[in-house]
């Protein structure tokens, strides 16, 4: 199954890149994780549960970050399994400044657009019989990936597209 | 499969039912259609069952001050075959009629469906059409929604934990107006692929009033608005509906698996939404 999309965060691009690339940040965006370790360079096991509706599965595995190009994009390797099935997904994430210019130059327009192309894998019980519901499930993880890391990034950054003295 | 071990209850009046939820281990079985084979296949596993079935007065279809008012535990079949829905608001006998077979039709419940909130579901579409409400209760008291704020996202509502949909408030139909829902049905699940329910009045030779609801091409059930406002005010031709028809899918994230592509979702939802709009012009007073 091909996943795409994109999201815009409202923090310039070379701080974007780094919150996406942050454990701490990514522990806590990523829905349902209850640990997130370290276990090598850009390499990361976790321990998540996830639960959409009745259905709900415990599921370990790792989260591989490689070819990284700062600022600009990475590639990201997520691998998980559990007794309802496994998980394997392999996506590009892009980012590039978010065109949120108001017309006025004394406007900052710091914003990025996070744009991710990836194929997700799914296999298992939750595969054979979940399969209608397969697309909806990845669109509702990332979705809360984002929205929380954007709740994040409100907490702790500067907003922008303030006046510029 | 034989499901993981659970504790069952069946409390036999509301309070006790509530109560039981509040501490918040513990799963609504209502009709049990989805419920069950999700636990049979161990996809689900609560701790705890609440059976609803014992608890009096939730399986009650009413009339009040210019509403149908239906409990939660009602059977797709006790709606399809309720000469007052059918008489009252006949989008939601339509819609029942519609749903998986017989056997699902005569155990799974309204309240189910809605709370499950499976993107597929035939209901959604017809109480978007209708401006329905959910009341939906818990320990803590009641609280009214309206459908379009009830479903959040695939298998997502505003319900809380603790909390379970209680009625279903559906406005009495004016007069005159015409409804039909068309839905391309997977043959095997008999969900809908996509589905669209349609209001509709005429006055004075002119389409006055439209109201649409697709599902199964998103992520949940949502009022095609774009539809309606390119219907209204126009004389209802062919060519105004396959014009209205053709906004169906606009802006919409479309749903893609196995059985269909976004595309081809895209584009039933077009042919299905022509089809409605034309069946209940026809059905118009």
């Amino acid at each position: 199954m091909k996943v795409t999309g994109s999201f815009t965060l409202p923090v310039e691009r070379k701080r974007a890149y780094e919150l996406l690339q942050d454990p701490d940040v990514l522990a806590r965006c990523m829905p349902g994780a209850e640990t997130f370790t370290k276990i090598g360079p850009d390499e990361y096991e976790m321990k998540m549960k996830m639960v959409i509706s009745a259905v709900q599965g415990l599921f370990a595995g790792k989260v591989r970050i490689a070819d990284q190009k700062p600022p600009g994009q990475f590639r990201l390797l997520v691998e998980a399994s559990g007794k309802v099935g496994f998980m394997k997904g392999d996506g590009v994430l892009s980012l590039v400044p978010a065109n949120t210019s108001t017309g006025l130059s004394i406007l900052a327009s710091e914003g990025t657009d996070v744009r991710f192309e990836g194929e997700v894998q799914v296999g298992g019980t939750i595969a054979s019989v979940g399969q209608r519901l397969l697309d909806n499930t990845a669109k509702i993880v990332i979705k809360k990936f984002f929205d929380k890391l954007t709740e994040i990034v409100g907490e702790t950054e500067q907003p922008v597209g303030q006046l510029i003295p | 499969m034989i499901p993981q071990n659970f504790e069952y209850s069946a409390p036999s009046n509301l309070t006790e039912a509530l109560a039981l939820l509040a501490g918040g281990n513990a799963k609504v079985l209502a009709g049990g259609m989805s419920l069950i084979p999700l636990m049979k296949l161990r996809l689900a596993a609560p701790e705890h069952l609440v059976d609803l079935s014992r608890v009096p007065d939730l399986k009650a279809i009413r009339e009040d001050a210019g509403s149908i008012l239906i409990g939660a535990m009602a059977t797709h079949y006790d709606i399809e075959s309720s000469p007052l829905i059918r008489s009252k608001c006949p989008l939601l006998t339509e819609a029942a009629l519609h749903i998986g077979d017989v056997q699902v039709r005569n155990m799974g419940t309204i309240g189910g469906s809605l709370a499950h909130a499976d993107p597929a579901a035939d209901y959604p579409a017809s109480l978007l059409a209708l401006e329905a409400q959910v009341k939906i209760a818990s320990a803590k008291g009641e609280r009214t929604v309206g459908m379009e704020e009830f479903l959040v996202d695939a298998m997502t509502t505003v319900l809380e934990a603790g909390e379970i949909v209680r009625e279903v408030i559906v406005p009495v139909e004016a007069s005159g107006t015409g409804v039909a829902y068309q839905k391309m049905v997977h043959p095997a699940s008999g969900f809908a692929i996509v589905g669209t329910a349609v209001r509709l009045r005429r006055s004075g030779g002119k389409v006055a009033f439209v109201r649409a609801g697709i599902t199964g091409l998103a992520g949940k059930a949502f009022r095609a608005t774009a539809v309606e406002k390119l219907l209204v005010g126009t004389a209802g031709s062919a060519a105004d509906i396959q014009k209205a028809a053709a906004a169906a899918a606009d802006g919409i994230d479309a749903n893609s698996d196995l059985h269909a592509s976004a595309a081809y979702r895209r584009q039933m939802a077009k042919v299905y939404t022509a089809r409605a709009l034309m069946q209940a012009l026809s059905r118009c007073a």
